[in-house]
C-alpha cells in the first residue's frame, strides 16, 4: 500500500458498508410502500419523509460506494463506480467533488485510465490548485507509463517471435 | 533506498482537527517538502507513506488526513469515523494558533479519538500551526497547558516556513516505538501473510509481546512461529 491507488479497504468496512446499504435500501422501499398504501396522509409529510430518506440513502450510498471503489476484486470496484455515477448526476457539486475524485480513483483501480484522467481533468477544471488530485493525477500517469511498457515488451517479444518463424520457414523454403 | 526487509514496522499516523487549520499542509510539507499558499480542502482521505529512519530505526509511516473528520465533512461521513480511527497507532491534533475556535475544539477532537480509536495506548501530539502568522490567539503556555493536562506531546509549527514539521512526526515516532505492545516487528506481518491492510493483523494478539527488544536479541532465529 504505497498510495490512494493501492490502498485497500478492510473486509469489515466492506462487510458493515454491505449491511447498511442493503438495510437502508429496505427500509426506503419499506417507506415507499408504506407511503403507497397510506392515501390519505398530508402530502407535505410525505415529501418530507420521502426527503429525508432519500438523503440517507445518497449518504448510505456515497459511504458503501466509497468501501466498494476501494476493495481488492474489480467486481465491486464496478459496483462502487455505478453507484458513484448515479450520485453524481443526483448530487449538489459540494458533493460532486467527492464523487469525482473516487470516480477517478476507481477506474484507475480497475486499469481504465483514459476514464480516470478523464475524472480528474474535469475535477482540476473546477480546482485547478488541488494538490491531492494533482498527485493522484501523477500516480495515475506513472501507472499508465509502466503498463504501457509492459505491453510494448509483450508485443515486442510476440514481434520477434513472428519474425523467427518467419526467418525460419523462409530458410526452409529456400533450402528446399 | 532502504530494501522492505529493513523496515521494523508500518506505523498508521491520524490527523484530526478542524477544517482549514493545515492538517494536508503539514502532511505536503512533510512528505514532499512543499508548501502551496491555496490549498483546497481536502477530498474523502488523503493517504501518503514516507520512510523515515530515527535511531537507527527504519518506519514506513502511512499517514491519513481525512475531510470527513473535519467539522466540514464531520456530519455527513459520521458513520465513517471508526474505519478511519482503526489501528491508529499515533495521532497528530492540529489547531491554528491564530484562530482561538480551532483550539477550543481539540478537547472535542480529543473525546471522538477516544472514542473510536481501539488501541487505548495510542500516541496523541497536539500541534500549534500557522505560528508563521503575526495575528496570534493562542499562546504557547496554553498550549502546553491543555498538552500536559491531557498528557499529550506537544509542538509549535510552520506549513510555510517548515518550523517543527519534522521535529513533530519524529518525535511522534520515537515515542511509539519507545510504547511496547503499540506496534508489531514488519517480519512477523510477514510471516502471517496478510501485509495488505493494517486491520487484520493486529487483532487478537495483543497479550503477546513479542516486540520486546532484549528478549529479540537473544533469541537466535527470527522465526516467531514456536510461540505462537
Amino acid at each position: 500500500m504505497e498510495d490512494v491507488l493501492e490502498e485497500v479497504v478492510s473486509s469489515d468496512d466492506l462487510k458493515f458498508g454491505d449491511k447498511v446499504f442493503i438495510y437502508l435500501h429496505c427500509s426506503t422501499e419499506f417507506m415507499q410502500l408504506y407511503l403507497c398504501n397510506s392515501r390519505g396522509y398530508k402530502f407535505e409529510r410525505i415529501y418530507n419523509e420521502q426527503l429525508r430518506s432519500s438523503v440517507i440513502t445518497q449518504k448510505a450510498q456515497f459511504e458503501y460506494a466509497w468501501c466498494l471503489v476501494r476493495s481488492k476484486y474489480p467486481a465491486d470496484i464496478r459496483k462502487g463506480i455505478m453507484l458513484l455515477e448515479d450520485l453524481y448526476c443526483n448530487h449538489n457539486d459540494s458533493e460532486k467533488r467527492d464523487c469525482l475524485y473516487y470516480l477517478a480513483i476507481g477506474n484507475a483501480r480497475i486499469k481504465e485510465y483514459t476514464k480516470a484522467l478523464n475524472y480528474v481533468r474535469s475535477f482540476l477544471q473546477v480546482e485547478p490548485g488541488n494538490q491531492q488530485v494533482q498527485h493522484l493525477e501523477t500516480l495515475i500517469k506513472k501507472k499508465m507509463e509502466k503498463e504501457g511498457l509492459y505491453g510494448m515488451a509483450i508485443a515486442g517479444g510476440v514481434i520477434i517471435g513472428i519474425a523467427s518463424i518467419l526467418g525460419l520457414s523462409f530458410a526452409m523454403v529456400k533450402r528446399n | 533506498m532502504v530494501l522492505d526487509q529493513d523496515v521494523l514496522t508500518v506505523l498508521k499516523l491520524l490527523m484530526i482537527g478542524e477544517s482549514n487549520v493545515g492538517k494536508s499542509s503539514i502532511l505536503l510539507r512533510f512528505t514532499e517538502d512543499e508548501f502551496h499558499e491555496n490549498m483546497q480542502s481536502t477530498v474523502g482521505m488523503d493517504y501518503r507513506t514516507k520512510q523515515v529512519t530515527i535511531d537507527g530505526n527504519t518506519v514506513k509511516l502511512a499517514i491519513w488526513v481525512s475531510h470527513f473528520n473535519d467539522t466540514a465533512g464531520q456530519e455527513r461521513f459520521r458513520t465513517l469515523t471508526p474505519s478511519y480511527y482503526r489501528d491508529g497507532q499515533g495521532a497528530i491534533l492540529v489547531y491554528d494558533v491564530t484562530d482561538r475556535v480551532t483550539f477550543m475544539k481539540l478537547e472535542t477532537w480529543l473525546n471522538e479519538l477516544n472514542t473510536y480509536c481501539n488501541k487505548t495506548d495510542i500516541i496523541k501530539m497536539v500541534v500549534g500551526n500557522k505560528i508563521d502568522l503575526p495575528n496570534r490567539e493562542v499562546s504557547t503556555e496554553e498550549g502546553l497547558q491543555f498538552a500536559r493536562r491531557h498528557q499529550t506531546l506537544y509542538i509549535e509549527s510552520s506549513a510555510k516556513t517548515a518550523d517543527g514539521i519534522k521535529c513533530c512526526f519524529e518525535e511522534l515516532v520515537q515515542k511509539i516505538i519507545q510504547t511496547p505492545g503499540l506496534w508489531d516487528r514488519h517480519t512477523l506481518i510477514n510471516s502471517y501473510g496478510n501485509g495488505n491492510m493494517g486491520g487484520v493483523r493486529h487483532r487478537g494478539q495483543r497479550g503477546i509481546q513479542l516486540a520486546d527488544d532484549a528478549q529479540l536479541h537473544n533469541r537466535p532465529s527470527n522465526c516467531y512461529c514456536s510461540l505462537i
